[in-house]
């Protein structure tokens, strides 16, 4: 029997155009809808198809999502055969490298796969929320003998040229794979969920291996075996967002407020799984006014928060307002403070009266493909003054105290980095 | 360095004065302070003050005890060595019987002790809201080479007799333990929490001749002999939750705007197994105000001094008002719920009035209900455009088809017909 029961979760991007809020962690684990990280949802949808047998690809910053992870507890993936665990490169007897791309992240780990003597495999994305039953993707792709199966979802023709767009024949055989094109002939594109037959699998990634290429599976490989003509498309129906870009992030978090939100987090019958937190109940004082928000345990609110989402911890002192925004974990929001439209990332400290976005939206100078939407980003424990403000498409790093910011304030557009900052790059080879 | 202590845990009596709140559950395992039990405060102040060695004797409808305890993981007490275990009585091939009492359950588990060679053992009601470390409360029982210690604390019921007045010389000897004190004044009383040296308990467990009462035959005679038997006051929040008022005071109690118990203190958090429930949400129509509410709310009416639950839903021009509101129960549209008491998985009825008209004594229970609280049992379905009365209760398990007329009268009862399981 050829059945479908080992996953690999590709975790390893550096997500440069989520800004700030990846600076600090890899993209599956930023933290989202209140009190869940991205990578939550596939993990769950993991379990809840049955699959309980996991390796995550990590490769920049793995720390917090391996904290995030553990023993896989939440997940019901602490276990004796299966289970989960992080796959971080490591070095080899002759060759040692960096993961050149996810195919090479998969291929470096074959291993992994041959163990298992595992058919096929199943190969998922970290940063994607969206609700999936994968069993009937391996039935189908079982059903037809495919050498690969691409999860296909509909996205406005406009936006698909962020992604890998597919054409496909009557029989529903991918007969075209246009990563990121420039003039996409339609909204099918694909969701960065696959299942490889893997000798297949296996042959391609040994022949990329030896090439010069991204080593790539939406690049390389999925085209590569689109090639020999034996790649079924499987179309998934309802939500899909790919978490890539500050603005997607800020959405697909608003989007859980709407008045028919894409999916219901509360589902006894797909949960949504990730560690809990110790705290108490969410706090409401007497003279709080909360209206469409999200709000989680430990959260204390006492002034007024309107479209908003709380993570656990989260702090709203007398008078302050929060509207359109996101604030993450632990960060206090001080008396009569102000947060329009912005992302506070965790443990900051808002000081009283402080103004954080504000004032015409202009793009940020320094990042303006990122930053042009109006939302303003806060990174993790800074410590905003009193009474400051801070203009829209504002972003402010992480870790300031109150006297790196200037007494005037940050325009809208402006950048604030902290004094003697070190590169990305610099980081990364620091490990 | 703390001397090797057993704790056990009394959590199987029968609470009667919790009427429909106490079907299938014993006090110990009541819903408590939007996310808790009742027992997470004792078994929290336990691992908090170093002991981890841990018995709940239970008897009478141990079932959700068991189910939230588990194997102790949310209390870090899943251990090799000690740990929490439930002490249900069993079967043996000579005298079996259920526990006839507290001391007698105690008898019964004459093994536990012994295998737990303990120096003192810790005997406590898990019953009680409180915060307290046990650590100084052992330091002094030792300084003072006690027999027994009992903590005493500061009666806010004014039914001393619950626990008993504990009545000392000026040194912190008990001198006597009563149902009142004489002269009817304010006294301290028993916390309930009693330390026992675990030479002197094992040897009045092995008298044959010993009475069933942990308090009448064993603590009275003790004392009586004149043992070292000293009291400890507890100078922080107390509270027994055994009672209707005494659940619902003690959780209002957490709406204070400067709450007496401290939830949210980090040194002290009071852990429980976390279930697996989304964030909350509140509506574009939703307002909350001056409440506790735990993850899985969803609000898209009215919530004012209050605490739900995981997993309420309060639906679109719905009140709550001045109400605790458990596990999943449902506020249909423009219901209204005034000082009521709402168990698991309930419904109230679309335009139903919880908690309204003169507020007359209950006529069973006069003495439980006569602060105009309103108890709607669990499962019980409260139909539409319904009026309960105060001071009223709506059983467990009660149906729509149960309610012989829409309106229920302050003071009364309705049950379910031909009195269904619990």
């Amino acid at each position: 029997m050829s059945f479908v029961s080992y996953a690999m979760i590709l975790a390893g991007g550096l997500g440069s155009r989520l800004c700030l809020l990846s600076e600090k962690r890899a993209k599956p684990a930023l933290p989202f809808g209140g009190k869940y990280r991205i990578i939550d949802f596939t993990l769950s949808n993991c379990v809840n198809s049955g699959i309980f047998d996991i390796g995550i690809l990590t490769q920049y910053r793995p720390l917090s999502l391996r904290d995030h992870i553990g023993i896989g507890r939440p997940w019901d993936l602490d276990r004796k055969r299966g289970g989960v665990e992080l796959l971080q490169p490591f070095q080899g007897w002759a060759e040692t490298d960096w993961y050149r791309g996810t195919a090479d992240a998969v291929w470096q780990n074959w291993l992994r796969v041959e163990e298992r003597q595992a058919e096929h495999l199943l190969v998922l994305s970290g940063d994607h929320v969206y609700r999936m039953d994968y069993r009937h993707m391996i039935e189908a792709h079982l059903e037809r003998g495919a050498d690969a199966t691409v999860a296909i979802t509909e996205v406005p023709i406009e936006q698909a040229s962020q992604f890998g767009v597919v054409r496909t024949d009557a029989g529903g055989w991918i007969t075209g794979f246009l990563e990121k094109p420039k003039e996409p002939p339609s909204g099918r594109i694909s969701m960065g969920v696959y299942i490889f037959r893997a000798a297949a699998l296996r042959e391609e990634l040994l022949r990329d291996a030896e090439r010069m290429s991204a080593h790539d599976f939406g690049k390389d490989i999925v085209p590569a075996l689109v090639e020999g003509g034996r790649v079924a498309a499987y179309l998934v129906p309802g939500y899909w967002q790919d978490i890539g870009t500050l603005d997607s992030y800020y959405r697909a978090n608003l989007d859980l407020l709407r008045p028919d939100p894409p999916f219901p987090l509360e589902d006894p019958r797909w949960p949504i799984f990730t560690p809990s937190t110790e705290n108490p109940p969410a706090r409401i004082g007497p003279r709080a006014r909360i209206r469409s928000a999200i709000i989680t345990h430990g959260t204390i609110v006492n002034g007024t928060v309107e479209r908003s989402v709380l993570f656990p911890g989260v702090v709203v002192e007398e008078g302050a307002l929060i509207r359109d925004s996101i604030v993450m974990g632990d960060s206090w929001i001080g008396p009569g403070a102000t947060i329009d439209q912005s992302i506070i990332d965790k443990r900051a400290h808002v000081g009283r009266g402080a103004i954080v976005g504000c004032g015409e939206a202009r793009p940020n100078r320094r990042c303006p493909e990122h930053l042009s939407s109006g939302i303003t980003i806060v990174g993790k424990e800074t410590r905003l003054p009193e009474g400051i403000s801070i203009g829209r498409n504002a972003r402010i790093a992480a870790d300031l105290v109150e006297d790196d910011f200037p007494a005037t304030g940050v325009p809208s557009g402006e950048a604030l980095d902290r004094k003697g900052a070190v590169s990305h790059t610099a980081d990364l080879v620091a490990g | 360095m703390i001397p090797p202590i057993l704790v056990l845990i009394l959590a199987g009596g029968k609470s009667g004065r919790l009427h429909a709140l106490g079907r299938m559950r014993t006090a110990s395992a009541l819903p408590f302070g939007g996310k808790y039990r009742v027992i997470d405060f004792t078994l929290s102040n336990c691992v908090h003050s170093g002991l981890n060695r841990i018995g709940i004797l239970t008897q009478y409808a141990p079932l959700s005890l068991q189910g939230h305890i588990g194997i102790g993981r949310a209390w870090d007490l899943d251990r090799r060595e000690g740990g929490v275990r439930l002490l249900q009585p069993y079967v043996r091939q000579r005298e079996t019987n259920w526990y006839r009492g507290t001391a007698d359950a105690l008898v019964q588990n004459r093994n536990v002790i012994a295998d737990a060679q303990a120096r003192h053992i810790l005997v406590a009601s898990g019953d009680l809201v409180y915060k307290m470390d046990y650590g100084p409360l052992i330091a002094r029982h030792e300084a003072r080479g006690a027999s027994l210690t009992i903590v005493t604390a500061e009666d806010r019921q004014d039914e001393p007799e619950r626990h008993g007045v504990v009545e000392t010389n000026g040194s912190g000897r008990v001198l006597a333990l009563r149902d009142r004190a004489p002269d009817g004044a304010a006294a301290a009383v028993s916390a309930s929490i009693y330390l026992f040296r675990a030479r002197e308990l094992e040897k009045r467990l092995s008298d044959p001749g010993l009475g069933p009462d942990l308090i009448q035959d064993m603590i009275r005679p003790m004392i009586a002999e004149g043992l070292p038997v000293f009291a400890q006051p507890i100078d922080a929040y107390w509270r027994d939750v055994g009672t209707i008022n005494g659940f619902y005071e003690a959780n209002m109690d957490l709406l204070k705007p400067v709450p007496p118990l401290n939830l949210h203190d980090p040194d002290w958090l009071i852990y429980t197994p976390t279930e697996d429930r989304s964030p909350s949400l509140i509506g574009d129509e939703g307002e909350v105000t001056a409440s506790l509410v735990a993850h899985g709310a969803r609000i898209e009416g009215s919530v004012c001094r209050s605490i739900l639950f995981p997993g309420v839903h309060v639906e679109r021009g719905a009140v709550v008002e001045d109400s605790i509101v458990m596990h999943d129960a449902r506020i249909l549209p423009r219901a209204r719920v005034h000082r009521a008491i709402i168990d698991k998985l309930a419904r109230i009825g679309e335009g139903a009035e919880v908690g309204v008209g003169e507020p007359v004594r209950h006529r069973e229970h006069p003495h439980d209900l006569h602060a105009g609280l309103c108890v709607i049992g669990k499962r019980a379905e409260v139909p539409a455009g319904a009026r309960i009365g105060r001071n009223s209760i709506v059983d467990y398990g009660v149906r729509e088809s149960d309610f012989a007329r829409g309106d229920v009268p302050s003071g009364a009862t309705v049950r379910a017909r031909g009195g269904r399981a619990g």
